[in-house]
């Protein structure tokens, strides 16, 4: 079976647009056509429990009728005291006029009282089904409350392929799951006769009260692939979820990442790092909803840009009505390496509560003056020094990786990149 | 002694966004020497040391650098380390991102030296170990949660890596306890057996110096270059203070109303 060609209009979009002249509100994914639908995905086992197709379906069903219990559905005395305060707000902040169509999407989904509603994929719904579609049954890895799990899916680029993994996982209470993706190029480039394809990653999270779940996603895949990595994630009460995604490779790269911060005092962690050269491009979407009390999301990317990269980088943190004392934050540093470089970054805090915190910051640029003449100090020319920045998140890449298959996988690709990188992790 | 002169400022003056901070300076470190360089809070010791590794942030506005022969008074920072002149930091940067390790192959590959990686890792695994410094920092990033202490430490491991003809130590022992003040006086007198090495050490603590054989001592006040004398200067300096030095300075503009006696 071989793809149609297919055009992701409105992937990885931003819950609340900007000026479209920016021209970063979403962005476009070409699928081509003439690719096999071949998924070389690797699994490591035993875990200690495989769970059923639908256990994600319903274990967002069970958390539904909990929150229910604990968020009763208004009165309608109270829906018409909420929809008056509303009105009065529309008409003393904007003069009467209408509501945006973000404020009229969100309203839709917090009156729809629905978790499967509000639950979303960070590349968006079309994306996610078709790494869905492309990677057949989904692998599901249940943990039982209590248990502790490692867990490693090991998706290989395929030339001429799509390859691609859905994961769901799903924390019992006070349960424990590290998760390592990998998303390798085995092959060299050219070996094959072969050559673009699609590789990626669709994952949902049900982390459960009190779970702890993190999840490692290393991307190292050749220069004419494109990859996507899509997830999504549901917290409940004191749950916690931390994520790093490392992405080197790959000459196209969609990131999208989507939270629901649903149950009180539950927190997310996101750790990006990444690498852009020649005319490779970067494109990072996250949107974190915190609905719970005291919910704390912290976004943090730090990249390189070389050569003609482009990178583009949308966060969007929503401190939603009744999430009192929650915090978020979202830090980005960029090295701009050369000057033909685009950058590009939209950091989004929306607040429609009182107590709450919301933090942005970024450093982007060149090296700073004083780190310039450190590194000159030692012997480094501006040149230098801007390419040891680049080699370095290779290299460190590798040095952090959580397991072997990602390590190697790092390493192959620093080789790639530059010869005689392997060695300096030989043994 | 002018034969084997490594170092040698003439007149040397600089300035920083207009504002004039070094006056005149003269000065002169022959090759092998350990020279010190003391004087009180904002004698412009440091900005010395900066000015002459290359510091941009600094405007040479009159005299020259002779180093190794070779003028490098319009050098930039990296030629002048390549030409084997070192700077100790007083507080080292941190350079996020980048671990320690991979700076030090860039740094000794920016030399010419290509090392088989086994052969590095197993030299600077025995220099962390010889400056008691846990080899794991070689895999954390640059200076990024260092201790002051270890900061220092990773200072003396680029000088024993690097082994310049000349290393000028800004303030090294500054904020050391006693155990990380003998690691860093080990480091010195390791560079100085390895390779002859020549020091400048800039500080206010006479207690690094205790182990090493100084040969000359130069005392700076506002700027200027007010004195210069054997290693008993530094005991003298140590009983009486810096005191006498700042009155042979006018306190309109810091001029420099005349030399102490030197011995």
């Amino acid at each position: 079976m071989e793809t149609t060609h297919v055009t992701i209009e409105r992937a990885s979009a931003m819950p609340a647009a900007t000026w479209h002249f920016l021209n970063m509100n979403d962005t476009q994914i070409e699928m081509p056509e003439g690719l096999s639908i071949a998924p070389a995905v690797q699994v490591s086992e035993p875990w200690a429990a495989r769970g059923a197709a639908d256990e994600f379906e319903n274990a967002l069903a069970d958390a539904q009728v909990e929150w229910e219990k604990s968020h009763p559905a208004p009165t309608a005395e109270e829906l018409a005291e909420r929809e008056a305060y509303v009105a009065a707000e529309v008409d003393a902040t904007y003069g009467g006029t209408a509501q945006s169509a973000y404020q009229i999407a969100a309203d839709a989904i917090e009156e729809s009282r629905s978790l499967a509603v509000a639950f979303e994929h960070g590349t968006g719904d079309e994306a996610a089904a078709y790494l869905r579609y492309a990677a057949g049954d989904r692998i599901v890895v249940a943990v039982k409350e209590g248990q502790s799990v490692d867990a490693q899916v090991v998706v290989s680029a395929v030339p001429g392929a799509v390859s691609a993994a859905a994961v769901d996982v799903i924390a019992d209470a006070n349960s424990a799951v590290n998760l390592s993706l990998v998303v390798d190029a085995p092959t060299a480039p050219g070996q094959s006769g072969a050559s673009a394809g699609i590789t990626g990653t669709t994952v949902r999270v049900f982390a459960d009260e009190g779970a702890r779940v993190e999840i490692d996603r290393t991307q190292a895949v050749d220069g004419d692939f494109t990859d996507i990595d899509d997830m999504g994630l549901f917290t409940a009460e004191n749950a916690q979820v931390a994520v790093r995604q490392t992405v080197l490779g790959a000459a196209a790269s969609f990131t999208g990442l989507a939270g629901d911060l649903r149950g009180d005092s539950s927190r997310i962690d996101v750790d990006t790092r990444y690498l852009g050269h020649s005319d490779q491009k970067r494109d990072f979407n996250y949107s974190l909803r915190h609905h719970g009390a005291k919910t704390k999301c912290n976004l943090q990317a730090n990249g390189v840009l070389a050569g003609t990269s482009s990178k583009t980088l949308r966060g969007t943190i929503d401190l939603i009505r009744g999430c009192k004392g929650a915090e978020g934050s979202e830090n980005e540093t960029v090295l701009l390496v050369d000057e033909g470089v685009h950058n590009k970054t939209v950091p989004v805090i929306l607040c429609n509560e009182d107590d709450v915190a919301g933090n942005h910051g970024a450093t982007i640029g060149h090296i700073r003056e004083e780190q310039l003449f450190y590194l000159a100090s030692r012997g480094l020319s501006q040149q230098a020094a801007e390419s040891m920045f680049a080699s370095a998140i290779v290299e460190q890449a590798a040095i952090d990786a959580t397991t072997d298959a990602a390590r190697e996988s790092v390493v192959r690709y620093g080789e790639r990149l530059n010869p005689g990188f392997a060695d300096l992790f030989e043994e | 002694m002018t034969s084997n002169v490594l170092l040698r400022c003439r007149g040397l003056s600089a300035a920083v966004e207009d504002k004039q901070i070094l006056h005149d300076i003269d000065l002169q470190v022959p090759q092998g020497e350990v020279h010190v360089l003391m004087g009180p809070n904002g004698a412009g010791k440091s900005t010395l040391g900066h000015v002459l590794m290359g510091n941009p942030a600094y405007e040479v506005i009159g005299g020259d650098i002779e180093f190794d022969g070779a003028d490098i008074t319009e050098l930039t920072p990296d030629k002048r380390s390549q030409a084997g002149l070192f700077l100790s930091f007083q507080a080292p940067v941190e350079i996020p991102g980048v671990p320690l390790r991979s700076f030090l192959r860039a740094m000794m590959e920016g030399r010419g030296e290509k090392m088989k990686n086994k052969e590095f890792r197993k030299k600077t695994q025995a220099l962390a170990e010889t400056l008691d410094m846990d080899p794991a920092y070689l895999d954390r990033e640059l200076g990024v949660g260092f201790s002051g202490g270890e900061k220092k430490k990773v200072e003396m491991l680029q000088l024993l890596l690097l082994q310049p003809k000349l290393a000028i130590l800004d303030e090294t022992d500054s904020g050391l306890d006693v155990d990380a003040l003998s690691v860093v006086s080990r480091g010195m007198e390791l560079y100085r057996e390895q390779c002859d090495g020549t020091l400048l050490i800039i500080t206010h603590n006479t207690r690094i110096l205790e182990h090493l054989n100084v040969d000359r001592v130069h005392v700076m006040v506002s700027g200027h270059m007010v004195a210069e004398g054997t290693a008993e200067l530094i005991d003298e300096i140590d009983a009486q203070g810096f005191e006498r030095y700042e009155a042979s300075i006018s306190p309109s503009e810091g001029a420099h109303s005349g030399r102490p006696d030197t011995k």
